[in-house]
C-alpha cells in the first residue's frame, strides 16, 4: 500500500501539523515526555506522528520499546492491562528511560475501560509513557484529559496533500492528470490517507489517472446498493428491496450499522416534508439501538424501510 | 356397514384398554366399594389429555361390572334443567329394569359458561345426592369454573399413551387387518400424535388404506407433508385473524417452534399485508418481537416469550385496517439457511480487515471501513502490482477470491 510505503519517517517529513512537530521533537531532544492525547480527524498524521517519535526517541531499533495497541482490537481492558503490563515490566537498556505504548482509538474505550486504563497509566508511569489517539478528545474521561498533554491534529490544506500526492506519482512513474489528482484531493477532505488510497486505487486501472477514473473509484467505493434498496421500498417494490437488503448483508457481508449510517445520510436528500425526515431520523435511531442490543438486521432493517416507505407515502 | 378402526377396535373391556394401568384399578376398586355402601366421594373424575381412554374405560367399566349407563356428553344440552332432569332423576331413581347405573359426565370442561349457567353446580349437588356412581371426563379439571365438582371427586388421572403400551396394541391391530407393518412406523405414528388414541388408529387407517404393508418411508412422507399443510393454515389464520386471541391461539397450533414460526411470519407478512401502512405496522411488531427474542437471547428470561409471541402473532394481525386483495403464495422462510452463509462472510471479512490492520497500523474496524473499499479496486485487474499487494498483506486465496468476487458483483446494474 502506498499509504504505509510513503508514510513520513521524521518527524520533520510530516507537514501542516508544525506546533505539533515543534513539541515533538522537543521531547525528542529532552529525552523525555508527558502522556500524551492526539485528538483529530482520520488521515491528519496521528498514527505517523507516534511512530516518527517513536523512531527518533528510540533509534532504528524502536520496535523494541514501541508497541501499538488498537482500543476497538483489544478486547476489554483486561487484554490492555495485561499487555502493558508484561510491556512496561522490562525496562530498556536505552538511553531513554521510558518505553512508548500507543493506544489507538481510544475514543472508542467504554466510560468504565477508560477508568481501569487510567490507574493502569498511573501504575507504569514511571516506565512507560502513553500516547492516546483518538478522534475526538471530548469522548476521553476528564481524568486521562488531565494527565496527558493535548495535541489537536487538523485537516491537512489541500495544496499539502496535492503535493504529497504528487510526489508519490513521480517515484511510481504513475501517469497522471493534475485535474486528477485535484479531484482526489477535493474529495478526500483532507484526510491524507484516503486521498493516497484513492490515487493507488485508481492507478490500479493501468491508464492515466483521470478525473473520470477518480470519480469511478470514489463511486464504486461507496456500496450504492442502499440507495437502491431505499428506491425500491419507495416506488412500494418491498418484497424486492428486501431480497436486496438480504442479499447485501448476506453475500457482501455489510454490516447492519452501516446501512443504517447509510439510510441517515441518504433520508435527508430526499423529496420529503421537512418534519417528516425528523420522524423517519427517530425512526433510524431507534432501529440503531436495537441493533446495539442484539436484534436481527435484516428484520430491523426491514422494518424500518417499511416504516419509511409508509411515511413517504403520506406526505 | 363399514366402521372406521376407533369404533371397530374400541376396547369392550377394562382388560383391553391400552396404557394407564394404575388409573384403571384405582376407578375399579373405587367401583367395588360402591357395592357395600356409597363411599364418600360418589364422582369419579378422570382427567387427562384426549385419546388417552377416558370415555373408552368408563363404558368399559359398566359393562364389566354390570352397569347401565347413563350418558350426557358435550353434545347434549347443560343447563340447570336438563341437567337436574338427566343426572338428578338417574341418581335417584333405579333403573326400570332394576339394574345397577352408571351415569357419565363427558367432556365436564366443555361447559360453557353462557348457556349451560348453573350446569356444574347443578352437576356438583346431584352428584352428592347420588345413590348410584357418577363418572366425568375432563381434559382440563384444573378449570377454576370446575372446583365444585373437584370438591366432591375423586381425581383419577389418565396420562399420554407411551410407546411400551401402544406399539404392542397397534401390532395387533394391524394383525387382524393382515397389515404388514414396520415397527419403526408405528413408532412414528405414536410420537407424531403424542400418543392420542385416537388419532393413531385414525392415521393408521389412513395410512393403510389400499395397501398391505407400512413403511417407515410411506409414514414419515405422509408426515412431513401434513406439517406444511398445518403451518400454512396456522399462518392463515393469523394473517386473518380479527382479535388478539385468536390469532395467539392458531399460532398455538402451529408444530414449529417459536423460531421457525417467526421465521415464517417474518417472510410472509409483506406479502400477505399488502397496504404500505399497514405493512409498517406489521413489521414493527415483528421488529419488536425480534428485540424481546434477543433479550431472551442474552438473558435467558424466558419468562419475556409470551410478549414476544404476542407481538408476532396478534401485534401482526392487528396491523391490518384495510381488507386483503387477493390470494398470495407464502413463501419458505429460507433466510435461516442463509444466515449461515452470512456468518462465514462477516467472519472472512474480520479476518481480511485483521490482516489489513496489521500492515497499515490501524484497527480492524478501520482496515474494512477505510482500506477495503479501495483494496478490492487494486485486485480487481490482474496485475503484477496486484499480486504483490496480496503477498504483501499476506492474503491467502479464500480471503482474495472474496473480496474480488464482491467487486465483480456489484458491477451488475
Amino acid at each position: 500500500m502506498w499509504s504505509e510505503k510513503y508514510r513520513p519517517q521524521l518527524l520533520k517529513e510530516i507537514k501542516n501539523q508544525t506546533d505539533i512537530v515543534e513539541r515533538l521533537q522537543l521531547f525528542v531532544k529532552t529525552r523525555s515526555m508527558p502522556h500524551c492525547l492526539f485528538a483529530g480527524p482520520p488521515g491528519t498524521g496521528k498514527t505517523t506522528a507516534s511512530l516518527c517519535l517513536a523512531r527518533e526517541l528510540f533509534g532504528e531499533r524502536y520496535m523494541d520499546a514501541y508497541m501499538e495497541l488498537n482500543a476497538s482490537d483489544a478486547r476489554g481492558i483486561d487484554v490492555v492491562r495485561t499487555t502493558v503490563k508484561e510491556f512496561a515490566r522490562i525496562s530498556t537498556i536505552s538511553r531513554v528511560p521510558f518505553k512508548l505504548l500507543v493506544l489507538d482509538e481510544a475514543d472508542n474505550m467504554t466510560a468504565d475501560a477508560q477508568q481501569a486504563l487510567r490507574r493502569t497509566m498511573e501504575r507504569y508511569a514511571e516506565t512507560c509513557r502513553f500516547v492516546l489517539s483518538c478522534n475526538y478528545s471530548g469522548r476521553i474521561i476528564e481524568p486521562i484529559q488531565s494527565r496527558c498533554a493535548l495535541f489537536r491534529f487538523t485537516r491537512l490544506k489541500e495544496e499539502d496533500v496535492l503535493s504529497h500526492l504528487e510526489m508519490i506519482g513521480k517515484k511510481e512513474n504513475t501517469k497522471y492528470e493534475i485535474q486528477g489528482l485535484k479531484a482526489v484531493v477535493s474529495a478526500s477532505e483532507g484526510d491524507v490517507r484516503r486521498a493516497i488510497n484513492t490515487f493507488q486505487a485508481a492507478a490500479s486501472f493501468g491508464k492515466k489517472v483521470d478525473e473520470q477514473t477518480v470519480f469511478q473509484v470514489i463511486g464504486r467505493a461507496k456500496p450504492q446498493d442502499v440507495v437502491e434498496i431505499l428506491s425500491l421500498a419507495l416506488k412500494n417494490k418491498f418484497i424486492e428491496s428486501r431480497d436486496r437488503l438480504r442479499n447485501l448483508l448476506i453475500e457482501y457481508g455489510i454490516s447492519g450499522q452501516d446501512v443504517i449510517k447509510q439510510l441517515h445520510s441518504e433520508v435527508f436528500r430526499m423529496d420529503l416534508p421537512e418534519a417528516k425526515k425528523i420522524e423517519i431520523a427517530e425512526a433510524i435511531g431507534d432501529a440503531d439501538f436495537r441493533l446495539a442490543q442484539g436484534a436481527d438486521e435484516e428484520v430491523q432493517l426491514s422494518a424500518l424501510l417499511a416504516q419509511i416507505a409508509s411515511k413517504f407515502r403520506e406526505k | 356397514m363399514h366402521a372406521s378402526w376407533t369404533q371397530k377396535y374400541r376396547p369392550r373391556h377394562l382388560s383391553e384398554v391400552a396404557g394407564n394401568k394404575d388409573s384403571i384399578l384405582t376407578l375399579r376398586e373405587w367401583f367395588t366399594s360402591w357395592s357395600s355402601s356409597p363411599p364418600k366421594k360418589k364422582g369419579a373424575l378422570l382427567y387427562g389429555p384426549a385419546g388417552t381412554g377416558k370415555t373408552v374405560t368408563a363404558e368399559a367399566a359398566s359393562r364389566d361390572l354390570g352397569f347401565d349407563l347413563v350418558e350426557m356428553n358435550a353434545s347434549d344440552k347443560r343447563s340447570t334443567a336438563s341437567v337436574e332432569r338427566v343426572v338428578g332423576t338417574a341418581a335417584q331413581q333405579g333403573s326400570l329394569t332394576a339394574g345397577k347405573r352408571l351415569i357419565l359426565l363427558d367432556e365436564v370442561d366443555g361447559i360453557d359458561p353462557s348457556t349451560d349457567r348453573g350446569a356444574v353446580e347443578a352437576m356438583a349437588s346431584a352428584i352428592e345426592r347420588t345413590i348410584w356412581p357418577v363418572v366425568l371426563t375432563a381434559n382440563d379439571p384444573w378449570d377454576p369454573r370446575l372446583s365444585a365438582l373437584r370438591n366432591v371427586c375423586l381425581m383419577i388421572q389418565f396420562k399420554r399413551l407411551g410407546l411400551r403400551d401402544s406399539v404392542p396394541y397397534l401390532k395387533r391391530i394391524c394383525l387382524s387387518e393382515n397389515i404388514e407393518v414396520e415397527e419403526k412406523a408405528l413408532r412414528f405414528i405414536v410420537e407424531r400424535d403424542e400418543g392420542d388414541m385416537r388419532s393413531i388408529l385414525n392415521d393408521l387407517e389412513t395410512l393403510s388404506a389400499g395397501t398391505r404393508t407400512l413403511t417407515y418411508d410411506n409414514v414419515t412422507w405422509l408426515g412431513h407433508r401434513d406439517r406444511k399443510e398445518n403451518i400454512f393454515e396456522v399462518l392463515g389464520s393469523i394473517f386473518n385473524a380479527k382479535t388478539c386471541m385468536w390469532a395467539k391461539k392458531a399460532a398455538g397450533l402451529a408444530d414449529v417452534d417459536q423460531e421457525m414460526l417467526f421465521e415464517w411470519i417474518y417472510e410472509n407478512a409483506p406479502t400477505q399485508i399488502e397496504d404500505p401502512k399497514d405493512r409498517a405496522r406489521a413489521l414493527e411488531a415483528l421488529a419488536k418481537a425480534d428485540l424481546f427474542m434477543a433479550r431472551i437471547r442474552r438473558t435467558q428470561d424466558w419468562g419475556l416469550l409470551s410478549y414476544a409471541i404476542d407481538l408476532m402473532t396478534a401485534g401482526v394481525a392487528m396491523s391490518r385496517e384495510h381488507a386483503k386483495t387477493g390470494w398470495v403464495k407464502m413463501r419458505f422462510p429460507e433466510r435461516l439457511k442463509l444466515k449461515a452463509k452470512a456468518r462465514r462472510q462477516k467472519a472472512l471479512k474480520i479476518a481480511i480487515g485483521r490482516k489489513i490492520a496489521s500492515k497499515c497500523h490501524t484497527s480492524t474496524n478501520s482496515a474494512i471501513k477505510y482500506y477495503l473499499p479501495y483494496v478490492k479496486q487494486m485486485l480487481e485487474k490482474e496485475s503484477k502490482t496486484a499480486e504483490e499487494l496480496v503477498r504483501w498483506l499476506d492474503l491467502d486465496e479464500e480471503m482474495t477470491e472474496s473480496i474480488t468476487l464482491g467487486v465483480a458483483k456489484s458491477k451488475r446494474p
